[in-house]
């Protein structure tokens, strides 16, 4: 059993290593800086959105009282469509970096207008961002084997082996101990900074704490591996930069060769429509719809919405009701497309779901941006979001314009709102 | 010497599938002095290993006051004070704090006055106590390792080339400790290349060779053991 005197005995010791206080620094330096880059991005994303909304009713505002007609009304209002981050997310940036988090959208055709901002996301690296997540899923792997690989071999190497375990009461408490030390000190100089950042942006305490848990649960798995393995390498004779090579090589196999070939082997396996050709397919369909007989549009529009069918007569050769129906219509035929594209994107996240089974800093990064919000289902969810909206957009506009309302600015006071 | 405190009967070890420890049989009474003499690479240190547990037994059983290395060795370990052969502390700390950390390890607790004392006993020059391990001589560290198995109070004294690196007069004075340290009642096994030193202080002196025993000098009449006899043991050509 490990007693507390154990405890304090190993804590006064290594607290006189000059190299143990170094690294604690170290690492301490890099996680303020991990959690403050990413309260830096979420503030700075937050500002955005802040910035975007207020002139979001201003220039709608001013749209509209230039507008006439309910068809111009719709066609020169925009609507901001916003993904906040959520307060945990500077931990864990996940998806907003790839995904958008923003769309301002109006009431035309919509794939284009959602997919339309692929094409301006930087790349990113495979390892991502330097947030908290990557920290712990990534580096935190390297400090834990840094630190304890040695333990035992580093004293054998020194010629104090022989004393140490003849002197100890116990050898088993003093590896223990001195473990337990440092992995405390790692995992203190860890989280402080997470759990003031955490403060900074008012998360949730029981948020926190699970991504603490996390954090702990990943650091107690390369614990036990770094300590057995350097145990069963140092009982055999083998030195410390031995133990440190397999070690890393470990890692090297957990942390980046099956993250990244998984990715790519998923990528390969899971058939996905391509965003341009979604893309392609709807401007082609909206912009031949100019030329085609009426009766086309009419026809694909009807058979979703047949309840305007009584409706359809057309007074001149522009009406507004059959530029939003074939811009409709432009939808529909992608629609197909587009589930499956969203359908492949949730099918590769559930297979990277079960790979992260086999890497525990993979399954820790997917914890931490699920638990933050920044994983692809929240992801996912915002497009919904943004979707439900849109239609909500249509079924406000359709009546006026199927029914040759005259506009009235005071009715535009009912547009749909965003609610992120 | 009625007891037998420390004990080896048909050990055998083997190192890297050679035979280092070739069946040793020997035992040492409590408040005994007894003396292994041997060559370079004769198996002196695995013997003593081997009595910390820090090396097995192949065949054969080592055991201190009654008990098997292979059976008890952690109440051994609290019962033997060790020296090892080269004496490599803790760099960072200062002689006392090196102490203070050992004997912490052994969950023993010796006030400052204690340690000092001791530190005076093997002469260790009082400027040093508060300097870093890594500021001192192979001779310092050595009296600093033989302070702490001193202050240790264990009744088993288990000694690897104890007087390596010390100053002739240092040597004087360890041997006085020895004998007294015997004198009340510990039991003291030792490994040495120093034959005037054994003569002076054991009981007994053991010659090994190639892991064997094959010589084994007593005090007679309570004289110390004759050198003359001990060395020529050794010019004969029976130790290497
Ligand atoms: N870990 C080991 N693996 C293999 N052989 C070893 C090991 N340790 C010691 N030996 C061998 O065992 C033999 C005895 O070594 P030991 O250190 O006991 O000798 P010694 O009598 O103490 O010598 P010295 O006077 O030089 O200290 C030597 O031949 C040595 O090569
Ligand atoms: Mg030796």
């Amino acid at each position: 059993m490990i007693r507390f005197s154990d405890f304090s005995r190993e804590t006064i010791f290594l607290s006189r290593q000059p190299y143990v206080l170094i690294f604690l620094m170290i690492v301490l330096a890099l996680s303020i800086f991990s959690v403050w880059s990413g309260i830096a991005e979420t503030q700075a994303q937050q500002n955005t959105i802040e910035s975007l909304l207020e002139k979001d009713n201003v220039d709608r505002a001013q749209a509209l009282e230039k507008q006439s007609s309910y068809g111009s009304a719709a066609y020169y209002s925009f609507h901001l469509t916003y993904f906040p981050p959520s307060p945990l997310a500077f931990a864990a940036m996940g998806q907003r970096d790839i995904y958008p988090w923003k769309h301002r959208i109006r009431m035309l055709a919509l794939e284009g207008q959602i997919y339309e901002t692929d094409a301006d996301n930087p790349e990113l690296s495979f390892l991502g961002r330097f947030d908290f997540a990557f920290l712990i899923s990534v580096l935190m792997p390297l400090f834990i084997i840094l630190l304890l690989h040695d333990i035992r071999s580093s004293e054998r190497e020194a010629g104090r082996f022989d004393l140490l375990i003849v002197t100890a009461r116990n050898q088993h408490t003093l590896w223990t101990a001195r473990a337990l030390v440092l992995s405390i000190a790692l995992m203190l100089v860890l989280l402080l900074p997470l759990f003031v950042g955490a403060a900074i942006m008012q998360a949730s305490l029981s948020k926190t704490v699970l991504m603490a848990l996390i954090t702990l649960a990943h650091l107690l798995f390369w614990g036990a591996i770094t300590i057995t393995v350097g145990k069963l390498m140092a009982m055999r004779g083998q030195s410390s930069p031995r133990i440190a090579s397999a070690l890393l090589a470990l890692w090297l196999t957990l942390a980046v060769i099956v993250p990244v070939v998984s990715d790519t082997a998923i990528n390969k396996t899971v058939k996905s429509p391509n965003g341009g050709d979604l893309l392609l397919l709807q401007r082609e369909t909206v912009n031949d719809a100019w030329d085609l007989p009426f009766s086309d549009t009419w026809d694909a529009f009807l058979s979703k919405h047949p309840d305007w069918a009584e409706h359809t007569q057309m007074e001149s050769s522009f009406e507004w009701k059959w530029y939003y129906a074939f811009q409709q219509v432009g939808d529909q035929k992608t629609e197909d497309l587009s589930n499956a594209y969203r359908n492949a994107i949730a099918k590769k996240d559930t297979a990277a779901g079960v790979v992260a089974f086999f890497s525990p800093p993979m399954m820790t990064q997917r914890l931490m941006t699920s638990l933050a919000d920044t994983d692809i289902t929240a992801s996912l969810g915002y497009e919904q979001r943004v979707r439900d909206f849109h239609q909500s957009l249509r079924y406000f506009y359709y009546p006026l314009l199927f029914n040759k309302s005259e506009f009235n600015l005071q009715v535009m006071d009912d547009l749909p709102r965003f609610l992120p | 010497m009625p007891d037998q405190v420390v004990a080896a009967s048909s050990l055998c070890v083997k190192l890297a599938q050679n035979d280092v420890i070739d069946n040793l049989n020997f035992t040492i009474g409590r408040g005994e002095v007894f003396a292994l003499l041997g060559g370079n690479g004769a198996g002196k240190s695995t013997t003593l290993k081997t009595f910390l547990g820090a090396v097995s037994p192949s065949s054969g059983t080592a055991s201190v006051m009654g008990l098997s290395v292979d059976a008890d060795i952690n109440t051994i370990r609290s019962k033997v004070a060790y020296l090892p052969e080269s004496v490599m502390l803790y760099g960072h700390l200062t002689g006392i704090e090196n102490i203070e950390y050992f004997l912490s390890l052994a969950g023993i607790k010796q006030a400052q006055p204690e340690i000092e004392e001791a530190l005076t006993k093997v002469s260790l020059q009082t400027d040093a106590w508060h300097k870093n391990l890594s500021h001192y001589s192979k001779g310092m560290r050595q009296k600093t390792a033989i302070a702490l198995a001193l202050l240790r109070e264990a009744p088993v004294l288990l000694l690897d080339e104890p007087t390596s690196g010390l100053d002739p007069r240092a040597i004087d004075e360890f041997n006085q400790l020895i004998t007294t340290l015997a004198n009340s009642g510990s039991t003291i096994f030792m490994v040495t290349h120093d034959v005037y030193g054994a003569c002076q202080v054991a009981h007994r002196i053991g010659l090994l060779d190639k892991g064997k025993i094959v010589g084994m000098f007593e005090r007679k009449n309570n004289a110390h053991i004759d050198i003359e006899e001990v060395h020529a043991a050794f010019s004969q050509g029976k130790i290497k």
